[in-house]
């Protein structure tokens, strides 16, 4: 279980992390969920996840800080941004800031487990899509 | 979004009850109505009564004429009879002189009747002039005393041919020169009566043509100032109601000019000009707002778009969730998740409607409207704008806020506008305050939208009211979202108000009557 990625969800959507935590479970990951941004970067301040996705519009906080939160306290951490439709501008923004990528709303799971398997193989653990664990 | 809905449901069963909801904007029916009144109505043009003041002048002038030319006439014949009676007497006295010589000398008798027999003829020529002025009694009178007269100096001739002498000292003369002397001075005496008789005649004549005279000038005064009165009035207290009216339509106030007289003349053809350009202007103010509405539309549909995605997003997740894991499911959790899909669809038709409404080109009715519901039904509307802004927008209403009549789409047009640019003005993080409360005087809402942004110079403060008067960064705002808000507001009888201090943000203060334009002022003619 060592080489399981570890991931960490923030969207303020609960729907997200009710269908994504399983989604992601699925190809291998330990999946932790958040929707309070304050409370996802506790936990980030205690554990060095291998990725973290979080949504870029929250009504509590930006995603741009957490992007720059995580990005400074862990180097190693790949963050991938979820964005809305109109806010691709602001996407670039995040890659330019050091964001491993992003993806926009709406989406289907496969859309994110391509760019986490993508993370995976930057981080050197690359993960089979299609051995899915149970 | 769930009150939107019941409100609009609501206000439209009002007006069924009302059966008569006032518009805002496009008054056709109204102004084709009014149209058809004020040209039905008895012609009677301010030409006509020029002419008409004119003939009366006239005609007034003419009776002038014909009665001093009447009294003219008169006088003459008056002054003609004078003259002849003067001739007859002058006649009759020398006739006088001559009986006189031939009583003390015996000579001049045959001049003697000749003078009375001229004096006679003179009576007999100028009769019918005479028979005007005296009766036929005093005629007959005179000229039966100058008959007897020549008679008595025919008496005298007759026994001359006889020659008797000294025939003027016999005692048969002397008779006769009694007799004689009687009749002339009988004579003499009514042509010096007649003289007096007519001498005072002329001289009321005179008089009464001197009076007639003064009269007339001080009644041709007062018709021609009467006259002018008439005319000035009804020209200049209608021009200066069409200014009144002017000046109404200026700030906004599109109602027809309704008939109230009875009659139709050149004042009625302007007022149907008139209300032909309202309904031009109406319409076309009604084309712009719905334009700029649409603009407005378009700013919200970013932040629509954004918001969309979230149950668009949850949805596609839940339903390749369950595509993908179907079999592995139990029951309850598939039923969970077509929940989760199910409200997830309900909360985008909400999301969209919301815009929707607003978007929807009504037809604008007034109703009565509860402020504080629709500044919270439009913050709503601008929710995903609100967030995507980071700004928070704090609403305070004081309770005993009366409804006002109005339109509640056009005033959430406004609050819209108003929100928007206080979001424009404001920075990231930064505060909104609505502030709703009630006008000193009780008579009017007042609802101020208030930013700490960076507010307006000095400068420019009176005119961003102006048409086509923009701040904002070319294509970003068309310059007429506060032009457009002051006339809607205008035609609640309102205002809007700014006030701004550079650095440290603006208030715009949309005052709104609780009654609207009283009708009791309403257009005339």
């Amino acid at each position: 279980m060592s080489n399981q990625l570890e991931i960490l969800l923030l969207d303020d959507e609960l729907i997200v992390g009710k269908r994504l935590k399983p989604a992601l479970e699925k190809i291998g990951c330990c999946v932790e969920v958040f929707q309070d941004p304050r409370e996802a970067m506790k936990r980030i301040g205690e554990k060095e996840f291998d990725i973290v996705v979080t949504d870029i519009y929250m009504e509590e906080m930006d995603g741009m800080q957490v992007l720059e939160m995580v990005h400074d306290q862990w180097p190693r951490t790949k963050i991938i941004m979820i964005t809305g439709y109109a806010m691709i501008s602001l996407a670039r923004d995040a890659m330019e800031q050091g964001a491993f990528d992003f993806i926009a709303k709406p989406f289907k799971p496969d859309d994110l487990r391509k760019v986490i398997a993508k993370a995976a193989e930057a981080l050197g653990s690359p993960l089979d899509l299609n051995a899915p664990v149970n | 979004m769930e009150i939107s809905q019941h409100n609009s449901e609501n206000s439209g069963s009002k007006n069924e009850v009302d059966g008569s909801a006032k518009h805002l904007y496009g008054h056709i029916a109204d102004i084709r109505e009014a149209q058809q009144t004020l040209m039905s109505r008895l012609h009677f043009s301010v030409r006509k009564q020029i002419y008409l003041g004119n003939v009366l002048v006239f005609l007034f002038v003419l009776v002038i004429a014909v009665v001093l030319i009447l009294n003219n006439e008169k006088v003459q014949t008056r002054l003609k009879f004078l003259e002849f009676v003067n001739e007859f007497s002058a006649e009759v006295q020398q006739a006088r002189r001559y009986e006189k010589n031939y009583f003390l000398y015996g000579t001049n008798l045959s001049d003697a009747i000749e003078n009375i027999h001229l004096a006679r003829l003179i009576f007999t020529r100028e009769l019918n002039t005479f028979a005007e002025l005296q009766d036929q009694m005093t005629r007959e009178g005179i000229l039966n005393k100058i008959e007897s007269y020549e008679s008595l100096l025919g008496q005298l001739f007759q026994k001359q041919q006889q020659n008797v002498v000294e025939l003027h000292k016999t005692g048969f003369s002397k008779g006769i020169e009694t007799k004689l002397r009687k009749y002339g001075q009988d004579i003499l005496a009514s042509a010096e009566s007649m003289m007096t008789v007519e001498k005072r005649a002329l001289e009321k004549s005179l008089d009464q043509s001197r009076d007639f005279h003064i009269y007339s000038i001080l009644v041709l005064l007062v018709i021609l100032t009467m006259n002018a009165w008439l005319l000035v009035g009804r020209i200049y207290t209608t021009l200066s109601r069409f200014s009144t009216y002017a000046q109404r339509i200026a700030s906004g106030d599109f109602r027809p000019i309704l008939p109230k007289r009875k009659f139709r003349d050149e004042f009625t053809d302007l007022a149907v000009a008139i209300n032909e350009m309202i309904k031009e202007i109406d319409t076309r103010e009604a084309v712009l707002i719905q334009t700029h509405k649409m603009r407005a539309v378009g700013t919200l549909t970013s932040g629509v778009a954004h918001e969309l995605n979230n149950p668009l997003n949850n949805i596609m997740l839940t339903a390749h969730m369950l595509l993908e894991d179907y079999q592995d499911l139990s029951d309850d959790e598939r039923k969970d998740m077509l929940k989760d899909v199910t409200e997830e669809t309900d909360r985008a038709r909400k999301i969209i409607r919301n815009l929707l409404d607003f978007a929807r080109e009504s037809s604008s009715a007034m109703e009565s409207v509860d402020l504080y519901q629709l500044l919270k039904e439009t913050i709503t509307l601008l929710e995903n704008q609100i967030r995507l802004a980071g700004i928070t927008v704090d609403i305070q209403f004081t309770d005993d806020l009366p409804r006002i009549h109005g339109d509640a789409q056009k005033l959430q047009q406004v609050f819209v506008n108003l929100l928007l640019n206080a979001m424009d003005a404001s920075s990231k993080g930064g505060k909104i305050q609505v502030m709703g409360c009630l006008e000193e005087k009780a008579d009017a809402v007042k609802v101020a939208v208030i930013d700490y942004g960076q507010g307006i110079p000095r400068h420019i403060v009176s005119s961003v009211f102006d048409p086509f008067f923009t701040t904002k960064p070319k294509g970003k705002g068309t310059g007429l979202g506060l032009s457009v808000s002051q006339g809607i507001v205008a035609k609640h009888g309102g205002s809007i108000k700014v006030t701004s201090k550079e650095g440290s943000g603006s208030s715009f203060n949309v005052i709104l009557p609780v009654v609207t334009f009283p009708e009791l002022h309403s257009f005339h003619l």
